[in-house]
């Protein structure tokens, strides 16, 4: 199968694993193989663990043999981003810094895809700390978007989304603190959801800033992000964030029916200033989603013209304080764009941070009573389509603007209010992928996903790869 | 008199490198720009993002 069989998504693959149609050790072979050849070109992976990888298979197979199926990520090959702690091995944060760190226990949400069979193949590359949007790593080098390799495949999960992309892992996680999901899993042209604030437990997982922090799949498929949601979500007594809101079945509301939904969109904010391909776009899937019975209605969100000052605040100081010892002995080690960020941090004042937080809660309050009127918001993921590695300026309709605060304009809002928001492909712009969000009301994955599900089943690009891994 | 970025930064014990200065000011400038912005927000005393419950957060869930 070789090739045919690494392109699938899990919720191909799964079927083929139950039923002994192919063999886990067989797959992860076959996923290894690609990813360590194609490695030298995207550099998704700071390291790969081979040997473990098809010893763990092994046993899966056997225990697949005994009639012991876990589930649909059993025996699933898969690499995590390298900030998420595995025990008695090293965790890098694609720092120098931590670059033999070992922890003593595993993150929670790590225990959780072992204990579902998962066979970790590897670490994937991100954004130094997970404190930028580039992936232009300066200790593990820049990882490369497979749709074209010049050009960055965001960040700060950029490992992740550039290894779903080129079929060099089957599923993947990310961490989102201001679109760290979503970011790269637009410009790679996958499936990226932050889970609502407190759903999955970030114990065991380097923070960047404490209160904006997500972690969440990043996969082929809608169908794969809510079966990955299932295995990872719940209540964590080691998270002080985590909350104790039962877990669905995310898989099983899956309908794609659009009849008794209302989508809200907010043209000020969220469709203000963007590449007018993207526009044109996400405004098609929009009246998709209408013909597919869908009711959509504008809403007014005006305390949204403060957040961005309110989640640069949040950020730069929450990250600041997690770093600062680090930043007054050894700021050599750090790489020059994050230093900078983290002097830039020791600036606001305790008064900016907490009257940060009196505008967040203004947000989030406006946020609710929106979500009294309808299920899901939608926008475009992001206002711009990928630039070139090193480029610190975006082509925006023909005006050159600064990439990060425009990158993260749209998704910044998500992890203020610690909303669910789902990215899915929706289009194309010179070959580069377009990405559609779907924001929901708290601990509400299910009628997000539903929503992508519809947006995923219309769009005509469905199942396109990048040339360069065929 | 207000002191410079380098001069809080070294208040705190940290080392800037020179290059950085230039870039620090315009950066810090934006925020500034952006916190100026927030002077028409109306912020409810009540309304913070904080919470400190006795007994941890998850007291009572």
């Amino acid at each position: 199968m070789g090739y045919e069989l690494v392109t699938k998504s899990v919720e191909e693959l799964a079927p083929l694993l139950k039923n002994r149609e192919i063999s886990s050790k067989e797959l992860t072979k076959t996923v290894l193989d690609h990813a360590e050849k194609n490695n030298e070109d995207i550099n998704a992976y700071i390291s790969f663990t081979r040997e473990r990888a098809e010893r763990v298979a092994e046993q899966v197979d056997r225990d697949i043999a005994a009639g012991d199926y876990k589930g649909m990520y059993h025996g699933i090959p898969m690499a995590v981003k390298d900030n998420l702690y595995f025990k008695d091995e090293v965790t890098t944060m694609a720092s120098k810094i931590h670059r033999d760190f070992v922890s003593d226990y595993d993150a929670t949400i790590i225990k959780k895809m072992k204990d579902a069979g998962v066979v970790f193949t590897g670490k994937l590359n991100m954004h130094e700390y997970a404190w930028g949007i580039t992936n232009n790593n300066p200790h593990f080098g820049a990882s490369r978007n497979p749709w074209n390799t010049r050009k960055i495949p965001g960040g700060s999960s950029g490992g992740s989304g550039a290894a779903i992309a080129a079929d060099m892992s089957a599923a993947t996680l990310g961490t989102d603190t201001a679109g760290s999901i979503r970011i790269p899993s637009s410009v790679c042209g996958i499936v990226g959801l932050k889970p609502t604030h407190g759903r999955v437990s970030k114990y065991g997982c380097f923070p960047l800033s404490w209160s904006l922090d997500h972690i969440g799949p990043m996969t082929k498929s809608v169908t794969d992000a809510a079966a990955l949601l299932e295995v990872i979500a719940g209540y964590d007594t080691n998270d002080p964030t985590s909350m104790n809101v039962p877990v669905q079945s995310y898989t099983s509301q899956l309908t794609g029916d659009m009849k008794d939904i209302t989508i809200g969109v907010n043209e000020d904010y969220f469709f203000k200033n963007v590449d007018a391909a993207v526009e044109a776009s996400v405004r098609q899937s929009i009246q998709s989603l209408k013909d597919q019975g869908a009711n959509i209605e504008t809403v007014e969100m005006p305390s949204l013209r403060h957040a961005e000052y309110t989640e640069l605040i949040t950020i730069l100081t929450e990250a600041a304080a997690i770093h600062h010892d680090n930043l007054v002995g050894r700021p050599d080690d750090f790489g020059d764009d994050i230093r900078l960020l983290f002097e830039l941090g020791e600036l606001p004042s305790a008064v900016d941070y907490l009257r940060a937080q009196q505008l967040r809660r203004q947000i989030k309050q406006e946020f609710q009573e929106v979500f009294k009127k309808v299920d899901a918001l939608v926008m475009p993921t992001l206002p711009i389509i990928a630039p070139e590695i090193g480029e610190d300026y975006v082509d925006l309709n023909g005006e050159q603007v600064d990439l990060v605060n425009n990158i993260i304009r749209f998704t910044g809002p998500g992890n203020l209010t610690g909303l669910p928001s789902l990215t899915v492909p929706c289009g194309f712009k010179q070959e580069m992928p377009i990405g559609m969000q779907v924001m929901g009301n708290a601990f509400d994955e299910s009628t997000i996903l539903n929503v992508g599900h519809a947006i995923e089943k219309t769009n005509p690009l469905k199942g396109k790869k990048p040339e360069l891994v065929r | 008199m207000n002191p410079s970025i380098k001069e809080v930064l070294e208040s705190k014990g940290i080392t800037v490198a020179e290059e950085h200065l230039p870039v620090l000011q315009a950066r810090w400038e934006a925020v500034e720009l952006l916190k100026k912005e927030t002077n028409d927000a109306s912020l409810a005393d009540f309304d913070i993002a904080l919470r400190n419950i006795p007994g941890g957060d998850h007291y009572g869930l």
